[in-house]
């Protein structure tokens, strides 16, 4: 017995290191843009700079003259495609040069594919374009506003009522400023056919979906188009969307009939992939004196562009996380001659927070009452506050609680610029989060083999946040493994079909997928044993995976090796596929939750020069099973420092008379630096999610939703100053 | 990237030759302003003529004179002991700049001579930008100007020099050693080395084409003076002035004796405020003095909606940074 005492309880739930950590650290790891193919040609974006209107000429003659310039591309040349198929959070722009027309400033509007980078970028630079320019729409006031795509307009019971019957009302309007995901590792692909059969490695976070729209749009077989994308130099969303830039890879490569690499520029970045839009928000908070909410209205918009709506969410969590019983959103979106929005980490609920979470204060000063006590009164614990069905997990209560402890809560002055340090004014600010639960269906398959390894497999992406490492462990517990017996393959569309890695829904989904899959194993296993077998005649729930073998749970000394069973099978490895099995929400009587948390910040202002330093932060949240905590406090981590650059620096600025992105480079659009970022304490409450197969709510976004706003009541705490539009600069806060 | 001669010339005298003789060459540094300018097709001379292994770098200290070597990187510069001593606003001027990698690879004369910083300027796509190209308008005043200046510039053009280690070197009167075609040498001092943006949009210094700044001459402060450098900006490292303040003052008791100011992130070149000096020399600790002399800096300012808020910054900036040099609480 002493072998079973020594076993670890599991690897679920350890601080394991990143089991891809050696390749990334040695540069051995593949991305897209390390890929170089046999004759490979490069290609070169050109973009449009008018924000409306079509091309009328492109000169290609004297660049086809440039030494090693190959082909340009334009409209006119470019391969027809079809449309792309609708996919829900995943539908493509249109096609890209297919009719001339120009809908953003930015826009992409040829291509030029030559033997090396240089060139290709060389006689980018010389092409000359003649445009037709049309009006542009640019004013948002101009712009018509429109429902979103995925979110309707809510009502629950009567904000009119609720606002008549209040005793305090607060109402004000907040804007959030375009952010860009803009991982480090730019985004592109390497395209390469052979007939009507496609290899394409891109950096995506979603292979599957490529596949699916470059097979649709080149009218080709889909089961001959295979994605891969084992590496991903992250996303934050910038890969959920099939872009332009992949037709125009693939398209390319079709016609030259050679390999084609295209890589996009930093510059490129800003306006190609996707963003998080502006957006603007009117809320209208009431109630009774002793602070019960008695109506939420939160009317919202999110800027679009002509040809790609926003994906909205700004009031998805709105009605979510109080007891209110009169809640309604209204939520449009804007239409523009502007880029391409898409998601960007928490998207739509990170800005809807900042708005509500900052009305949340104003109405605590308005009420006389500690900011921490109005939510503490008002959290709706254990029901949905819509639905009335027990929540699947919600520690939103603890987390508040437990932040407050360790922040030191109770000794905050309540009275707003009464904190001092020096010549400082020292605020404390905190706010509530929620991100909504998003678990969607994916496939995984494991294969056993005899000398008890093995092999996992699924299409799923790791864009950086630890998805090889974390199915590693959940595959390693499931068959009884250590992790280094378990060889993972992700990033791969040829493999089992998974979801995007976003929503902060993959690490559960394929948590689910393989928890299925290794109970489909262990069932043919079991069909494999033999008539002396110790198993014989067990169901599949009555055995468990351990030490390479199957062996009773309730008796784990009638086992069999692996290497056994696949024997008496004449077999030389086993393969189950699975896929992830979701509760029926009504069936289980319960209300799947998403990710909870509190975010508590103190700032430091020198009020004179405007000069705001974050000075800490204590973030607590309710992801559910923590998978990984070394991997998950990475996450929020990441995410806090996110919420930072969304609170204080980012902003894409939009030149107003030409749709032109005016700081599109890392030394114009700031991201918080080393130095902007304090000392952040990451603590996690709650336990396991019922409804989650695998207990898990994601860690990837909830981290930045709150953060902006702790920051902002913060700034309202230390200086009496609220300030409703992010981000939040030194011109704001100068007194 | 357009293809251009790569040259190493093996003297200051060739190299000086071979820039003068032809219109479409230009010197390179450390690079961390010209290749920039060259990938972004800003700028892209047909020659380029490599500096880097002249014998222009190290510091020198002769009694009050500091000769620091046009190649002397900025992180060396900085770890000078004579800088630490007695010129510390141009150490933490130094440090408050760009990263340690670009100051590991920037040099002190590429620092001076370093383009601005203007969005518009450094993009190909815009049309308008008459110190790109004379005439042609001022796309940053018609658009969003913030990263701007607002002292020695008009409608024409709103460029700011963001140079950090300028300004305390205007303070002090540093001079720039300058040698020219045919064995020419010249002392610039810094205050007449840059050309305001309202005086000639696309003119920025004095230099003619050719002309290479082999050294700078920094007096260093005599003893009993103290200095320092404030830099206001949008994030905490890494990141241009939107205002700062070089201070160095000698304090009689309460008094100030004398006192040295320039400004940065506010001008179109680092902007010495004599005027400033003058109202403070000789005056007691006065923060209502502090920002008068603030004011009457800033009394001609050019501001546009996005540049507006730095008229206030640029008083409040002086006179946190005047009372931090003066009062010893704030040491
Ligand atoms: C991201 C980033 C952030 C930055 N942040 C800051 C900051 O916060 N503060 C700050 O002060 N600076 C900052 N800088 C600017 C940086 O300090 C300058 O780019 C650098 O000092 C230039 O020096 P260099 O040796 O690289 O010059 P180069 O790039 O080699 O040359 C610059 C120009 O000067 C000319 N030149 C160079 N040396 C001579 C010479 N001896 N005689 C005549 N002409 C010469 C060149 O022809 C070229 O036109 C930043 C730069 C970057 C890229
Ligand atoms: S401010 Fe000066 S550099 Fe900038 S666009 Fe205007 S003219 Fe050009």
């Amino acid at each position: 017995m002493t072998a079973v005492q020594a076993r670890p309880a599991g690897w679920v739930g350890q601080g394991v290191d990143r089991v891809d950590g050696p390749h990334k650290v040695t540069g051995t790891a593949p991305y897209s843009g390390d890929v170089t193919l046999p004759g490979m040609l490069h290609a070169m974006v050109v973009t449009a700079t008018i924000a409306a209107g079509s091309v009328t000429k492109v000169d290609t003659s004297a660049l086809l003259t440039l030494p090693g310039v190959r082909a340009v591309f334009t409209h006119e040349n470019f391969p027809r495609l079809n449309a792309g198929p609708q996919v829900a959070f995943g539908e493509a722009p249109p096609a890209p040069l297919q009719d001339g027309r120009v809908a953003f400033h930015g826009q992409e509007v040829a291509l030029v594919v030559a033997d090396t980078i240089q060139q290709a970028a060389e006689a980018a630079r010389l092409i000359e374009i003649t445009y037709a320019p049309e009006a542009a729409l640019l004013d948002p006031a101009h712009g018509v506003a429109e429902p979103l795509p995925y979110l309707p307009d809510t009502r629950r019971g009567d904000t009119e009522a609720g606002w008549a019957l209040a005793d305090v009302r607060v109402g004000a309007a907040y804007t959030t400023a375009e952010n860009v995901n803009n991982p480090l590792g730019l985004m592109g692909a390497v395209a390469a056919w052979d007939g009507d059969h496609l290899d394409f490695h891109d950096s995506t976070q979603w292979p599957v979906n490529v596949r699916k729209t470059l097979a649709a749009m080149f009218g080709v077989p889909e089961s001959g188009v295979r994605v891969h994308a084992p590496y991903l130099g992250g996303g934050f969303g910038a890969g959920l969307i099939p872009w332009p830039y992949k037709m125009l890879a693939a398209g390319a490569a079709r016609a030259l009939g050679r390999p084609v690499k295209l890589m996009l520029t930093r510059p490129q970045m800003f306006k190609l992939v996707g963003h998080r839009p502006d957006t603007e928000h009117q809320v209208r908070l009431a109630a009774r004196h002793d602070g019960t909410l008695t109506a939420i209205e939160h009317r919202a918009v999110s800027l679009a562009s002509l040809d790609k709506p926003a994906l909205g969410l700004l009031t998805a969590a709105t009605g979510q996380v109080y007891a209110c019983p009169n809640v309604a959103t209204v939520e449009r979106t804007v239409r523009l001659n502007r880029r391409y929005p898409s998601a960007m980490r928490g998207p739509g609920e990170a800005e809807g927070n900042w708005a509500i979470e900052t009305a949340m204060d104003e109405l605590a000063y308005e009420l006389g009452m500690d900011p921490l006590e109005l939510r503490l009164r008002n959290i709706s614990a254990d029901r949905h506050p819509g639905s009335g069905l027990p929540w699947s997990s919600n520690a939103l209560t603890e987390c508040c609680e437990v932040g407050a402890e360790v922040f030191g809560w109770a000794r905050r002055d309540p009275r707003p610029s009464a904190t001092r340090d020096g010549h400082l004014l020292v605020g404390w600010g905190m706010a509530t989060a929620f991100y909504g639960a998003y678990l969607p269906v994916s496939t995984a398959r494991i294969t056993v083999y005899a000398d008890g390894t093995a092999a996992v497999r699924t299409a799923g992406t790791d864009i950086g946040t630890g998805t090889y490492t974390v199915l590693t462990q959940v595959a390693a517990d499931l068959l009884g493994l250590s992790p280094r017996q378990i060889d993972l393959q992700l990033g791969d569309s040829d493999l089992p079909d998974a979801a995007q890695s976003g929503g902060s829904g993959l690490a559960s989904s394929l948590s689910a997928a393989l928890q299925d899959a290794a109970a489909n194993l262990r069932g043919s296993l079991l069909g494999l044993a033999g008539p002396d077998s110790p198993l014989r005649g067990a169901s599949p729930d009555e055995v468990t995976c351990r030490d390479g073998g199957l062996c009773r749970t309730a008796d784990p000394s009638a086992s069999t090796s692996f290497a056994q069973l696949l024997a008496d099978g004449e077999l030389t490895q086993l393969s189950a596929e699975g896929h992830t099995r979701l509760p029926d929400s009504a069936e289980t009587g319960m209300h799947q939750a998403g990710g909870f948390g509190a975010r508590f910040a103190e700032v430091a202002i020198d009020p004179m020069i405007g000069r705001l330093r974050v000075r800490r932060i204590v973030t607590v949240t309710d992801c559910g099973r923590v998978l990984n905590p070394k991997l998950a406090r990475s996450q929020i981590i990441g995410g806090t420092v996110g919420g930072i650059g969304m609170a204080l620096f980012e902003e894409t600025v939009t030149d107003p008379d030409t749709g032109r992105v005016a700081n599109g480079t890392f030394g114009d659009y700031l991201i918080a630096s080393c130095a902007d970022v304090p000392d952040i304490e990451v603590l996690f409450a709650g336990g396991p999610d019922r409804f989650s197969p695998a207990g898990t709510k994601g860690a990837g976004e909830i981290g930045l939703v709150g953060v902006p706003a702790a920051i902002g009541n913060a700034v309202f705490h230390a200086t009496g100053r609220r300030l409703r539009a992010l981000p939040i600069t030194v011109d704001q806060l100068m007194m | 990237m357009r293809a251009f001669v790569y040259e190493r010339p093996a003297d200051v005298e060739q190299a000086v030759a071979a820039v003068a003789a032809d219109p479409q060459a230009a010197f390179l540094a450390g690079g961390t302003t010209q290749l920039d300018l060259m990938k972004d097709g800003v700028w892209t001379p047909d020659r380029l003529v490599d500096i880097t292994r002249l014998p222009l770098r190290g510091i020198m200290v002769e009694g009050q004179l500091m000769r620091v070597g046009a190649l002397t990187t900025m992180e060396q510069l900085a770890a000078e002991p004579a800088v630490t001593e007695r010129l510390l606003m141009v150490r933490e001027a130094l440090l408050a700049g760009a990263s340690t990698q670009l100051r590991n690879m920037a040099t002190i004369g590429g620092n001076l001579l370093q383009r601005t910083r203007c969005r518009y300027f450094r993009d190909p796509s815009v049309a308008a930008c008459n110190r790109r190209s004379p005439d042609s308008g001022c796309a940053a005043v018609d658009n969003t100007a913030r990263m701007h200046a607002i002292l020695g510039v008009d409608e024409r053009c709103v460029a700011l020099h963001a140079s950090d280690v300028a300004v305390p070197l205007v303070a002090v009167d540093a001079q720039a050693l300058v040698a020219g075609p045919g064995g020419q040498q010249r002392h610039i001092p810094l205050t007449e080395f840059w050309v305001r943006a309202d005086e000639g949009p696309s003119i920025e210094h004095v230099l003619t084409h050719g002309e290479l700044v082999t050294a700078v001459d920094v007096p260093l402060l005599p003893a009993g003076w103290r200095s320092g450098y404030l830099k206001v900006r949008d994030r905490a490292s890494y990141e241009f002035a939107l205002c700062s303040a070089a201070v160095a003052v000698l304090m009689d008791g309460d008094l100030i004796a004398d006192v040295r100011i320039a400004l940065g992130g506010v001008g179109s070149v680092p902007w010495r405020a004599r005027q400033a000096e003058q109202m403070l020399r000789g005056t007691h600790v006065d923060p209502v003095r502090f920002e008068q002399a603030g004011r009457a800096t800033v009394a001609g300012a050019y501001t546009l909606p996005g540049t507006a808020f730095k008229v206030d910054l640029a008083v409040a900036t002086l006179t946190r940074q005047l009372l931090a040099m003066t009062t010893e609480a704030n040491s």
